[in-house]
């Protein structure tokens, strides 16, 4: 055959391509899509589960005006407009119909997110920085300044919420875990505890020498993702024990692991995004493009692309398989490139900002 | 020398720095808003016709995601002339008239590569 077949797999960051019976590999630089809108740092992203519409991300604003996008592609859907102050926190349920988000007004916010409507204001007493619904969206889990967990019970707004009081330091983390029978917090005065929803005690803590800066709960295989100062640790969920702990070389303030654990990412403070296989623990690579601090980051769930969160007030979107069609990337054969086509094609700009 | 991955387009921003968003007329908008009650989009002009048309789009989306979802999965094909065939679904043409299939297991042999012709087809069947 003359034309060339396209082999849509990637080898170490490059994309196999079969002409003629000879295999090529054609090197590719990743092209991060930048989403802008927000006008402060983002400090907070959380994705959806897969949906009939495809799957959503929302992303945490220090300008108190949390964006819902299409995970796939990153395009704007709504804003979620009520917040008085910086959101630190933001979540989706699975189904995506529902948002929450945490606030430096006091208040954590319950949002129709199919019509980005308000639907529930939750006072607190002080400043809210984390929230997590229950696997049935019926409970969802606060926490934040005031160093005390509450569960909401969001069928009864006005009954009072159940409060998990012991953390002696601002909770910066909370999450559900192990079917929702149990809760997980991380807070400033660097412990994580696992707490029983219903007996309400202690079941076990962690103890760190800093504070703890991200958490990350995968529920299939009980994996807990926990970075602080250069290290991004990995544990079982269930029983507290550390698996393994790899050191990145800069301050890490987030991580992710990939849903089939076969590599995670982090960033920090040196803007760069590291891609590290979990198996092995080997950095296989590194990336630029933010401009300031990266806060946030986290896979997609089916996997096929991450989204980070930074100082510079962008999200990004990354391409775990380098040069796939996939989402807004298109896999082309090098004459394609400079086909009477190619200007429909951003081929030559490294930096692209919407 | 590394080519930078091609993109499509940019990922779309909002309209204008202090939009809402939320475009009432998106078919998930449109799917589950009965849910919502109090529909904010009234229809001006023929409701029964702007109905249809929603049904029709709904059901066209659904009928692509479906595509989707066929992709390397076993179908079984029924076809004119009583023959029934089956094949590893790859992908269909823009316009729904032919589907490229791999492992064709047809009563003669099995075709690695084929095409299948819509119009030829009467049903096809896959579990997901």
């Amino acid at each position: 055959h003359s034309a060339p077949t396209r082999v849509a797999c990637t080898v170490a960051g490059g994309t196999v391509l079969c002409r003629g019976g000879r295999l090529l590999t054609m090197a590719m630089r990743q092209t991060p899509l930048t989403c802008s809108g927000h006008t402060r740092p983002v400090v907070d992203l959380a994705f959806s589960g897969i949906t009939p519409y495809g799957y959503f991300l929302i992303s945490a604003c220090k300008d108190g005006k949390p964006m819902l996008r299409q995970g796939d592609t990153g395009d704007w859907i709504g804003t979620f407009l009520g917040h008085k102050g910086a959101v630190w926190g933001a979540t989706l349920n699975k189904e995506a119909t529902k948002a929450a988000t945490a606030a430096a007004d006091f208040t954590a916010k319950v949002w129709d997110a199919v019509t980005g409507d308000e639907t529930l204001t939750l006072a607190h007493k002080h400043i809210v920085k984390t929230v997590h619904f229950t696997q049935d969206s019926i409970y969802l889990l606060t926490g934040g300044n005031d160093k005390v967990l509450r569960v909401f019970d969001l069928s009864k707004p006005e009954a009072d919420p159940q409060e998990f009081t012991g953390h002696t330091s601002a909770i910066k983390k909370a999450l559900w875990c192990n079917s929702d029978k149990q809760i997980l917090s991380a807070a400033d005065d660097k412990t994580v505890r696992l707490w029983d929803r219903n007996t309400m005690e202690v079941l076990k803590t962690l103890s760190f020498d800093v504070s703890v800066s991200s958490m990350e709960y995968i529920p299939d295989g009980e994996i807990l993702v926990i970075t602080y100062g250069k290290t991004i640790a990995f544990y079982n969920a269930l029983s507290l024990e550390l698996i393994k702990t790899v050191d990145a070389p800069a301050s890490i303030h987030s991580a992710s692991l990939h849903p089939e654990k076969d590599f995670f990412v982090a960033g920090g403070d040196d803007f760069k995004l590291y891609k590290y296989d979990y198996s092995t623990k080997e950095e296989l690579e590194s990336y630029k493009g933010h401009f300031g601090p990266v806060h946030c980051v986290r896979f997609s769930p089916d996997g096929e692309l991450y989204a980070s969160g930074s100082e510079d007030g962008t999200l990004r979107l990354w391409q775990t398989a380098v040069g796939k069609t996939y989402g807004l990337w298109k896999c082309v054969l090098p004459e394609e490139l400079v086909s009477e086509n190619s200007d429909t094609l951003y081929c030559n700009t490294p930096e692209i900002k919407a | 020398m590394k080519t930078p991955v091609p993109v499509l387009r940019l990922p779309r921003g909002p309209d204008h720095p202090d939009s809402r968003g939320f475009d009432p007329s998106s078919p998930r908008f449109q799917a589950l808003r009965s849910t919502r009650g109090g529909a904010a989009a009234a229809a001006a002009g023929l409701p029964e016709l702007r109905e249809e048309q929603q049904a029709r789009s709904l059901l066209r989306q659904r009928y692509l995601r479906s595509l989707l979802a066929m992709r390397d999965a076993q179908v079984r094909f029924r076809m004119y002339e009583r023959v029934h065939v089956e094949a590893r679904f790859g992908a269909s043409d823009i316009d729904v008239l032919n589907f490229q299939v791999s492992d064709l297991q047809t009563p003669i042999g099995v075709q690695k590569e084929a095409l299948l012709r819509c119009p030829d087809m009467i049903s096809y069947s896959l579990e997901l």
